[in-house]
C-alpha cells in the first residue's frame, strides 16, 4: 500500500473543509465582467444559438485540446477530435443538465471518452502496446510536468489543481495516469506494471480521494 | 458495503476503472444509498474536470473553429448519432 502523502495530510491548514452547496462554484477560467456563465452558454446552445457555442469554444478549446492531446499524443488528431467534441456538444446539448454537474465536467467527460476510443482504435491498428508498456517508466509524472513555477499566480485554478495532483506519491500518480489518461482497467494496470491487483486498487482509491478532496477545497476557496 | 467503501468505488466508477465483478456490488450499494449515492456520483464526475484543469491549455489550429462553426451553421442541431456523455 502506498504511503499517504504528508503534504496533503497537512492541507486542512490551507482551508480544506466540507464544501457547502450554497457556495459559488469555482470558475475554471477567468471571465470578463458581464460575460455569460458556462451554464448560460449551454442554455444558449440548447436553444440552437451558434454564437453560444462559439463563445464556449473560445473559453475551453485549450483545456479540452490539452486533455485530448494528453491521451492521444498527436496534434493533428487532437485537432480533429477537438472539432468532433464540440460538434457533439452542439448536437447533444439537450442531454446536459446543470443540476447534475458543471458544463466543463460534462465536456471533459465527453472529450475523454472520445479520445480514449480513438486511442484504442489506434492501438488496434498499430499495436502500440509496446509504446504503452514503456510509458510508465518514461513519464510517470508527465501530466503535471507542464506546470512551471513562473506560471504560478494566486488563484490560478490550473496550477492549484496541478499542485494537488503532483503532491501525490509517484506510485499513485502512475496508476491514476494509466487509468484516467489511458483508460486502463485495474487488471490492465496490474499486468502492465507488474503491481499486484490489490495494490493497484488501493493506490487508485487513495490517489483519487486526495484529488477529489483537493478539488472540493479549491471550490471552497474560489 | 459501507458508504465510505461506496465512495471509494464511485471514484473508480466515474473514470471507468471498476472491474466487472465489482460493478454488481457497487450497483447494489448505489440502490441502497439512493439519492445520497447519486449526489456523490455526480460530484465525482468533477474528477474529470480536475484532471483537465491540471493540464496546460493547448493551442488548437485556427482552422478548427472555422470548420466547426461552418458545420454547425450548415447542419443545424441534433444530427449526430453519438451517444450522450454521462455526467
Amino acid at each position: 500500500m502506498s504511503a499517504v502523502d504528508p503534504n496533503l495530510q497537512a492541507a486542512p491548514s490551507s482551508g480544506l473543509g466540507v464544501q457547502s452547496s450554497a457556495k459559488p462554484v469555482a470558475a475554471a477560467v477567468e471571465l470578463a465582467p458581464g460575460s455569460p456563465s458556462d451554464v448560460d452558454l449551454m442554455l444558449g446552445i440548447q436553444s440552437g444559438d451558434a454564437d453560444a457555442l462559439s463563445q464556449l469554444y473560445d473559453r475551453y478549446n485549450g483545456i479540452v485540446k490539452a486533455l485530448i492531446l494528453r491521451i492521444i499524443h498527436n496534434d493533428t488528431e487532437a485537432d480533429d477530435l477537438l472539432q468532433e467534441v464540440f460538434m457533439e456538444i452542439w448536437n447533444q446539448a439537450k442531454n446536459f443538465s446543470a443540476e447534475k454537474g458543471k458544463p466543463l465536467g460534462w465536456m471533459v467527460t465527453l472529450a475523454r471518452r472520445r479520445a480514449i476510443d480513438a486511442l484504442r482504435r489506434k492501438q488496434a491498428y498499430s499495436r502500440a502496446e509496446e509504446r504503452l508498456q514503456a510509458e510508465p517508466e518514461q513519464q510517470p509524472l508527465a501530466w503535471v510536468q507542464n506546470v512551471t513555477e513562473n506560471e504560478i499566480r494566486a488563484g490560478d485554478t490550473r496550477v492549484l489543481m496541478a499542485k494537488v495532483i503532483s503532491s501525490l506519491p509517484e506510485a499513485q500518480q502512475q496508476v491514476i495516469e494509466l487509468a484516467f489518461f489511458q483508460g486502463m482497467s485495474q487488471r490492465e494496470i496490474a499486468s502492465q506494471t507488474n503491481i499486484p491487483l490489490g495494490t493497484v486498487k488501493t493506490r487508485l482509491e487513495l490517489g483519487l480521494k486526495k484529488i477529489y478532496d483537493g478539488l472540493k477545497e479549491l471550490k471552497d476557496e474560489l | 458495503m459501507s458508504f465510505e467503501e461506496f465512495q471509494n468505488c464511485a471514484r473508480l466508477y466515474v473514470i471507468g476503472a471498476l472491474e466487472p465483478e465489482e460493478l454488481q456490488a457497487f450497483e447494489a450499494a448505489r440502490k441502497q444509498y439512493g439519492s445520497a449515492a447519486e449526489d456523490f456520483i455526480n460530484q465525482c464526475y468533477g474528477l474529470h474536470e480536475a484532471f483537465a484543469l491540471s493540464l496546460k491549455p493547448a493551442k488548437a489550429s485556427a482552422a478548427i473553429k472555422d470548420k466547426l462553426m461552418s458545420m454547425v451553421r450548415e447542419r443545424g442541431q441534433g444530427q449526430s448519432g453519438s451517444a450522450p456523455a454521462k455526467h
